[in-house]
């Protein structure tokens, strides 16, 4: 070992773990051959004997309290902040979520009341219909199930149902009583529209016009208890 | 720090970041102490190390997920948050450093030797003190930071190349140069004839 190699290694060969024995004993031969690298050992170590005494001069240094404190404070700030950011973050969660209950709610029984507002609507329409009048006139008419009188039809009813019902709608207005019958013989009548050649009209005593004898016309007779026309209206 | 202790740092960490103050405080009452001596032989100034102190625990109560377990010991982790302190700090400096701290009553911040048998033997004591202390803050930060972990914390090469984030060799090295270069500024202090190989 030269005392470059001293310099570098030497000095503190004995606490330097990564060196070999070998190394330690090599620097400690080279301090008892040098003086001048023995000068210098021993300098290295009066120096570190003052430098101990100036680390246990700072050894029991501490932080003052005034630090602690100060961090106590920034954790209570942060910690009580981040607290209060997640409740504000939950209740504002738990009102979203409550409106949106309330909401669905309110919508469902907005629905239900409408629901019930048509069931029952669609329930107190066939007792207005239940007049003898009236079933009369359906049961003439030969009705299906879907036919509903005083012009209210039921979804999916068709076209046929309802020009009938047109003729329950129009009730007994427009007839032109036939030559020899009575208002009194109508009471329990009923109407029938049917399809006839507008001379037909002739036949119960109506005046026709010949140029146009020959076209269909559709007419409301109104039949009698006896089953006989006893007045007839042209639908417009 | 043996590995129980460092899973109660790993324990105490974790409730505090659940904000359980006094594990935040458990921890630092543990190690503050090591991190203030640092801050306090690196810059000579105890405002500055107190302050280093403060911004070290600061960060580890904002943010505890930058420490890993699994890299070291928290102790480790904060010793390296305080060396980028220092660092910093002593980037911002002016060169010149105080050569005494006053505490707040006007006092020195020199300890009192109660074993010292007279006054004029406590002054001179007290004296060569700042002088070591003036010939420690004198070294560039490097070897100052190599002098202390090495032989004011007495730390082995390895503890210290670790802690300093550099290779052995590197720690050797600068151990080898403050160490020259303290000996020239102790030896000028004592008025003793210098070694001109020692300072090259």
């Amino acid at each position: 070992m030269n005392c470059e190699e001293f310099g570098a290694m030497g000095l503190d060969a004995e606490r330097d773990a990564t060196l070999s024995e070998a190394q330690r004993a090599a620097a400690r031969e080279h301090a008892c051959r040098c003086s001048r690298c023995a000068a210098l050992q021993d300098s290295w170590q009066a120096a570190r004997v003052e430098l101990r005494a100036f680390a246990e001069d700072t050894a029991m240094a501490e932080a003052p309290a005034r630090v602690e404190m100060r961090l106590r404070q920034e954790f209570r700030t942060q910690h009580v902040t981040l607290k209060a950011r997640r409740v504000a973050v939950v209740a504002a969660w738990a009102l979203a979520a409550a409106a949106a209950l309330v909401g669905a709610v309110g919508w469902r029984n907005w629905r239900h009341s409408q629901q019930e507002e048509t069931t029952a609507h669609l329930n107190s329409l066939p007792a207005t219909n239940n007049s003898p009048k009236n079933s009369s006139v359906a049961g003439a008419n030969h009705e299906t199930p879907a036919e509903v009188p005083n012009g209210v039809q039921q979804p999916g009813s068709t076209q046929t149902a309802s020009s009938e019902t047109l003729i329950a709608d129009s009730e007994f207005s427009g007839f032109m009583f036939l030559p020899g019958a009575f208002a009194s013989d109508t009471d329990d009548a009923a109407i029938l529209r049917v399809r006839m050649q507008r001379g037909a009209l002739g036949a119960l005593g109506l005046p026709v016009n010949e140029e146009r004898a020959s076209e269909w016309i559709q007419v409301d007779l109104l039949i009698g208890d006896d089953g006989l026309p006893q007045a007839v209206r042209l639908p417009q | 720090m043996s590995i129980a202790d460092q899973e109660k740092d790993d324990v105490l960490l974790r409730r505090a970041a659940k904000g359980d103050e006094e594990a935040f405080v458990l921890l630092y009452r543990r190690h503050q102490a090591a991190m203030y001596r640092f801050a306090l032989r690196m810059t000579g100034n105890t405002w500055a190390a107190e302050e280093i102190v403060q911004d070290v625990f600061m960060t580890l109560m904002r943010d505890p997920k930058k420490y890993d377990p699994t890299r070291g010991a928290l102790g480790a982790f904060l010793y390296g948050v305080a060396r980028n302190r220092v660092m910093k700090h002593l980037q911002r400096l002016p060169r010149e450093i105080p050569l005494e701290e006053k505490n707040e009553d006007g006092t020195g911040s020199g300890v009192v030797l109660q074993d010292a048998s007279t006054p004029s033997s406590w002054l001179e004591k007290q004296e060569r003190m700042q002088q070591v202390r003036a010939a420690v803050l004198e070294l560039p930060a490097e070897f100052r930071e190599a002098v202390m972990l090495c032989e004011l914390e007495e730390m082995s090469y390895e503890e210290a190349a670790q802690l300093a984030g550099c290779p052995i060799g590197t720690i050797r090295s600068r151990l080898h140069r403050g160490r020259a270069l303290l000996m020239a500024k102790l030896e000028m202090f004592r008025d003793v004839p210098r070694r001109a190989s020692v300072a090259r």
